[in-house]
């Protein structure tokens, strides 16, 4: 835990918005159902899945190891806050890059009515970004494609 | 049905103690250290305090005034770099509500003998409960607490 490398903490907000053609409700489903979120969330190619554990409840995990062509292992581990069904979302989470430490995060997720049938989801991470092993935008970038993935599970395009 | 709402704030509380930053690390990590000043008013009286400090550890404490509400602070360590840094999300609540989720960074840097000290906490405030303006003061003078304890034991 003592070391002598440099370090530091980049603190960054970012907000990402989606209108998705179905209800709260459905949105909603697609986070919290395993298979559903298997599709959208989890499951990339390219990349292979090592471990992956979820358990969507307050105060349960999700933990997922993966890596791409062998180079380097991600891992993510998320601790779910609050969960509102087909409202809101907030939970913790935090990236390692081999045994590296990259970012913890917290994120809220609010799904609004839009229109008859609609949903706008308003999506917030709050991050600390560590060691300069990580950027806000590359994470940016990669919750806009999830985002985007999570469109097309919901038959949105 | 409860109304939903959610406010996002990020606040960053700098400041120099007189001790070196093994000391104040200390006073984080150590649980009798940090009873002398993470607490409450002296009018609530005792608080029940629990720390696990280690990485996936746990930390509680909750107290109140008599005439209530219950105020209970619960936390999980993320990141502990000793005498450097320590990254934490706790969760505030008055009685059974969740009043907010919170992101804290506390960075240490060495500074002649003294400590650069330097906390940034990115909250999300839920519900209406409570508001950010609260929070920054409430721990701005948690942290003039701890000068205060720091000086004691010097």
């Amino acid at each position: 835990m003592t070391d002598a490398k440099e370090r530091s903490a980049a603190h960054t907000t970012f907000t990402l918005e989606r209108d998705y053609p179905v209800a709260p409700a459905r949105v909603f489903a697609a986070w919290a159902d395993s298979d559903s979120r298997y599709r959208w969330f989890v499951h990339e190619e390219g990349w292979k899945l090592t471990e992956y554990e979820f358990d969507f409840r307050v105060g349960g995990r999700e933990t997922g190891r993966f890596s791409q062509k062998g180079v380097a292992i991600y891992t993510q581990e998320t601790l779910y806050y609050d969960i509102q069904p087909a409202n809101r979302i907030v939970f913790a989470y935090l990236m390692k890059r081999d045994q590296d430490l990259i970012s913890t995060s917290l994120v809220t997720i609010v799904l609004h009515k839009a229109g008859a049938t609609g949903t706008k989801l308003v999506f917030t991470e709050q991050g600390a970004f560590l060691d300069g092993l990580d950027q806000a935008s590359e994470r940016e970038a990669g919750w806009n494609d999830l985002l985007n993935r999570l469109g097309r599970e919901l038959g949105g395009e | 049905m409860t109304e939903h709402s959610t406010q996002h704030a990020t606040f960053v509380i700098e400041r120099d103690y007189e001790a070196s930053p093994v000391r104040v690390f200390r006073a984080f990590a150590e649980l009798d250290a940090k009873k002398q000043w993470f607490t409450g008013p002296p009018e609530w009286g005792p608080d029940e305090h629990a720390m696990d400090f280690r990485v996936g550890g746990r930390e509680t404490n909750s107290g109140g005034p008599a005439e209530g509400p219950m105020h209970r602070f619960e936390a999980v360590y993320w990141d502990i770099v000793e005498n450097q840094r320590i990254v934490y999300t706790y969760e505030m609540y008055l009685d059974d509500a969740r009043i907010s989720v919170s992101l804290a960074t506390i960075e240490l840097k060495a500074k002649g003998k003294a400590t650069a000290f330097r906390l940034t906490e990115q909250a999300v405030h839920l519900d209406g409960h409570d508001n950010p303006e609260q929070r920054e003061e409430g721990m701005r003078g948690i942290l003039e607490q701890l000068a205060d304890a720091l000086k004691r034991s010097a």
